[in-house]
């Protein structure tokens, strides 16, 4: 027995030259070549920020028979620390990640060699460089301020976040903690970020130049402050804010901070989801959500045959892998993909397209400056 | 005996006994289960250049309000309510039992026992099961969906979180103030009855100062108990954003801010511990008073005469709604497709059903979900290997106390065995992180491992198990084990033929409480959980806080019948554990 032990470890000790000379080839890969190699691995784990994933796996599953994929849904936030904790104890779960929260996605995991960049090599020309550095996006998502539809019939019933501190709105401001959720503290940063709009807004909401309190530094903090004593409801899921602020049959209904695609299950959940767009000085931000290798995967053919699966196939909407993400409110990063209908084009959405570098600087701090708010 | 006390070094140059050297190896094993997490974590939020900054920010930045005073006030006032609640409950259920003639004494024992046993998650859930309102969106409970206004206060914060554990931890106030009573000397009472003293003056002038003690440490261990529980606060603090210590550390962790979530470790600990240990005090100078046992005549029953169906019934209340009411409601909400909607629209999905799109984001029900099946076996074997391993290591630490009694390493193991009791499950698993989160030297990190799991369990349930197993070990006559050694039986012929056999029933029992406490467990867990690792609590707690209230609640009614179960077999294994229900106690002895 030992010998065999003793044998088989000089074998794999002899291979692991070449194992690295084949993981330098996996990257120019096609799905086809990469097929044989993930198949014989037989599974991809994937940490995933959405429950759309058991969809994925659904889907990937008929596609690739044999090769068994184990999702893990867990908040952006949660699965940074989680990925972190993994890579300083050398242990790798997870093979893929997909991940939003980019400006800690790029300087704590990113910088430190974590998370490995893949962009397959047909989908390199049919994605602007934007979305491939630092990371592959399949799609940006968002974070905005939606409203009842059905209560509301004539549009959105406010048009200006300074509204939302308002008496009239006290009590009836919904949104996950942006202490517990990475994307909500990033539209709270880029609010800060955001300050001089912020005043701009200010005077068109109240008809006087913004002036700053002394306890607060700028015009985003003062926001925050404001919204914050006015007793907003704070949930710990976007599907309680989307029940909160959707749900049909209320007469006065709250208004919330959730994603635009989840309209897409209005008519499933009898929901009225509509996004607020004519906000000033805008409704939310716009965030990329990242598909990228695990380093040290211990199944790196299949972890890349599942983030071209994700990308989508060469069909209009992107077929079966993107399907998930074929819907209103999410956009494809694939200039090739055609937009869903229903949905506000791209370049009319008014939502604010976050630096992830600018964010990470102040995103602590706002982290903080919430925290310390009653 | 005089060998033992000579000090290690001179030990070895004369050759040290076999017990000095199983009682060192002892504290080594204990130096890195215990002692070296709870090092690695004071250490680490100092460490890296750190000084004393994040205890700056924690104790006087301009988070320290909300990250550490108001959860800390929160913490203290959880602590002190049901510390007192659990007295009150308790010492009603134990006075029933013990000292009067109601109805049913022997079921309302046992059945007061239960509660401890079931996961206060259950309870939790339990709760908005039947009382959740609209406040945080999502689904609603039984009296919402009927149409009843449920007020805040009564869904959500501290009212439900306070009931929900003083529900929880009576059962340990029942069992400690039982056991006191019961050892009331009943010549005493009949001799202040016959003099004419009043029940009043009786209860005063004999009953309390022997029952004090008890009430006092049952208070102090429901107050440590509390302070850390886990999950009563997170199910229903949370969500209207009311934080105890044990959410803020474990937020601070899970979103990455580990060593603010290690410093709100510390101080958890030191409110745990410092009660405890000060409770102990004062009972180490009234101790005497416990002692003295009854060996009094046949006890004389209070006549309660017409309140005695009243009684029982108030009893029967209790007892229904901290034991059967939660599994009950539990059970019916899994099998329903809106979980307050127990009045139609069953379904048997959230158990067996197939992957839908239709229900639950297309999850499959949890006897054909593989994550949630490999759960239930890995959660089975999880418990089981700590039981195992805790009541091995138990025992020989229980062992080396006993033989090193006035030895300072017997001392050492002593308290070093006892520490996890002051820990808190949720800062012990912040502390297993820290020191096993990296490789150490040439091993390997342990996170995300089942080792690690079991390690830490096993650490954790440790004072359980060593007390355990002294309790077995003063079962045994020492004359059985002096003779057998007089006739030249060796150490392990003497475990084989004399001690494991007559104490095999109580250590079992001890195995089982030790399964059902890792099993119905969360606080440890909840950090320590990978999906390399799934525990069926923290599945449970994670599918209630998505919002897949069905899978949490068919997740947590399939520990609470495990539990049960077990804690039910191991009654019958201790055998009659109930000595205030002997009627002829005193007599036959």
């Amino acid at each position: 027995m030992k010998t065999r032990n003793f044998l088989a470890a000089f074998a794999i000790a002899a291979l692991l030259p070449l194992g690295s000379a084949q993981a330098q080839n996996l990257e120019s890969m096609t799905a086809a070549e990469l097929l044989p190699l993930a198949q014989k691995e037989g599974k991809v784990t994937v940490y995933a920020f959405t429950s759309r994933i058991a969809q994925i796996e659904k889907a990937f599953e008929a596609a690739y028979p044999g090769i068994d994929v184990v999702p893990l849904d867990v908040s952006s936030t949660q699965m940074i620390a989680r990925l972190k904790s993994e890579a300083q104890a050398g242990v790798v779960n997870a093979d893929v990640a997909y991940v939003s929260d980019a400006p800690v996605v790029y300087t704590e995991l990113v910088a430190k060699g974590m998370l490995l960049p893949y962009v397959p090599t047909d989908i390199a020309a049919r994605v602007p460089d934007e979305h491939e550095k630092p990371l592959l996006a399949n799609r940006l998502s968002t974070k905005v301020l939606m409203y009842n539809e059905e209560a509301n019939p004539s549009g959105p019933p406010v048009r200006n976040l300074w509204e939302l501190t308002k008496p009239e709105w006290k009590g009836k401001v919904v949104l996950v903690d942006p202490n517990l959720r990475g994307d909500y503290l990033d539209f709270m940063a880029e609010v800060v970020l955001r300050s001089s709009d912020m005043e701009k807004a200010y005077q068109a909401a109240f008809g006087k130049p913004f002036v700053l309190d002394k306890a607060n530094r700028n015009a985003g903090e003062q926001w925050i402050a404001a919204l914050w004593a006015n007793g907003p409801v704070l949930v710990r899921n976007t599907d309680a804010v989307n029940d909160a602020v959707g749900k049909k049959g209320q007469a006065n209904p709250p208004i919330g901070i959730t994603t635009y695609s989840d309209r897409r299950d209005n008519a499933k959940e009898s929901r009225a989801l509509q996004v607020a767009n004519a906000v000033e000085p805008s409704p939310g931000i716009l965030f990329p959500a990242y598909l990228s290798v695990v380093k040290g995967t211990k199944n790196p053919a299949a972890a890349r045959l599942l983030i071209r699966f994700m990308m989508g196939d060469d069909s209009p909407t992107g077929g079966p892998g993107f399907a998930p993400f074929y819907v209103p409110g999410d956009y494809a990063t694939r200039t090739d993909i055609q937009q869903p209908k229903d949905a506000i084009p791209l370049d009319q959405f008014r939502a604010w397209r976050m630096d992830p570098i600018k964010t990470a600087g102040v995103r602590q701090d706002v982290s903080d400056f919430i925290l310390s708010l009653k | 005996m005089t060998a033992l006390t000579w000090p290690v070094a001179s030990g070895w140059r004369r050759g040290m006994s076999p017990t000095l050297m199983l009682g060192l190896a002892l504290c080594a094993i204990l130096a890195v289960l215990v002692a070296a997490p709870l090092l690695t974590v004071a250490l680490a939020t100092v460490s890296e250049g750190r000084g004393l900054s994040v205890w700056q920010q924690v104790f006087a930045g301009r988070i320290a309000q909300n990250f550490l005073w108001s959860p800390l006030a929160n913490t203290m006032v959880i602590g002190v309510l049901v510390a007192l609640g659990t007295i009150a409950v308790g010492g009603f259920l134990a006075w029933l039992v013990v000292l009067t003639d109601v109805p049913f004494r022997r079921t309302i024992g046992v059945l007061a026992t239960l509660p401890y046993m079931i996961p206060s998650f259950a309870a939790a859930f339990a709760w908005g099961v039947i009382f959740r309102n609209e406040r945080v969106g999502g689904q609603v409970g039984v009296l919402a969906e009927l149409g009843i206004a449920v007020p805040d206060w009564l869904a959500w914060g501290m009212t439900p979180t306070l009931l929900v554990l003083i529900a929880h931890y009576y059962s340990l106030a029942f069992l400690l103030i039982a056991a006191a009573l019961a050892s009331v000397n009943a010549d005493l009472i009949e001799a202040g009855t016959m003099t004419g003293a009043r029940p009043s003056r009786i209860l005063i002038g004999i009953t309390l100062p022997v029952v004090i003690p008890a009430i006092l440490s049952a208070g102090s261990l429901a107050f440590a108990g509390a302070v850390s529980n886990f999950a009563a606060p997170a199910i229903l603090g949370l969500p209207v954003g009311m934080h105890t210590l044990s959410t803020r550390l474990y937020g601070a962790i899970s979103t990455g801010q580990v060593e603010r979530g290690y410093v709100l470790a510390i101080v958890l600990i030191a409110v745990a511990a410092l009660v405890l240990w000060a409770s102990n005090r004062v009972m180490a100078g009234r101790r005497s008073f416990a002692t003295i046992s009854g060996k009094g005549g046949r006890k004389r029953r209070f006549t309660l005469g017409p309140w005695r169906w009243p009684l029982l019934a108030f009893a029967a209340l209790i007892l229904a709604l901290t034991t059967l009411m939660p599994l009950l409601a539990l059970l019916v909400s899994s099998l329903t497709l809106r979980t307050g909607d127990i009045f139609s629209g069953y379904t048997l999905h959230f158990w067996i059903g197939g992957s839908d799109p239709a229900y639950a984001q297309g999850q499959a029900g949890i006897l054909r979900n593989p994550e949630t099946l490999s759960a239930i076996g890995m959660t089975l074997a999880f418990a089981a290997s700590v039981a195992v391993v805790s009541m091995v290591l138990g025992l020989a630490i229980a062992y080396g106390i006993t033989r090193l009694k006035r030895h300072a390493i017997g001392s050492l193991l002593n308290q070093l065995a006892f520490l996890p009791a002051l820990v808190p499950g949720i800062a012990f698993g912040a502390a297993y992180i820290a020191l096993f989160g990296a490789p150490i030297g040439p091993f390997p990190a342990l996170y995300s491992t089942f080792a690690l799991l079991v390690i830490a369990g096993a650490a954790y349930t440790l004072p359980f198990t060593v007390q355990s197993g002294r309790a077995a070990m003063e079962q045994v006559a020492g004359e059985l084990e002096d003779s057998a050694r007089m006739t030249g039986a060796g150490f392990p012929r003497r475990l084989l033929a004399i001690f494991l056999p007559l104490t095999a029933r109580s250590l079992m029992a001890g195995g089982v409480l030790t399964f059902v406490k890792i099993l119905r467990d969360l606080s440890l867990v909840v950090l320590l959980f990978t999906p390399a690792t799934p525990v069926l609590s923290v599945l449970a707690y994670r599918y209630a806080s998505e919002g897949f209230l069905q899978f949490g609640n068919a997740i947590t009614a399939l520990i609470t019948v495990v539990a049960l179960a077990s804690t039910l077999l191991a009654q019958r294994l201790q055998g009659k554990a109930e000595p205030w229900l002997d009627e002829d106690r005193g007599e036959t002895r």
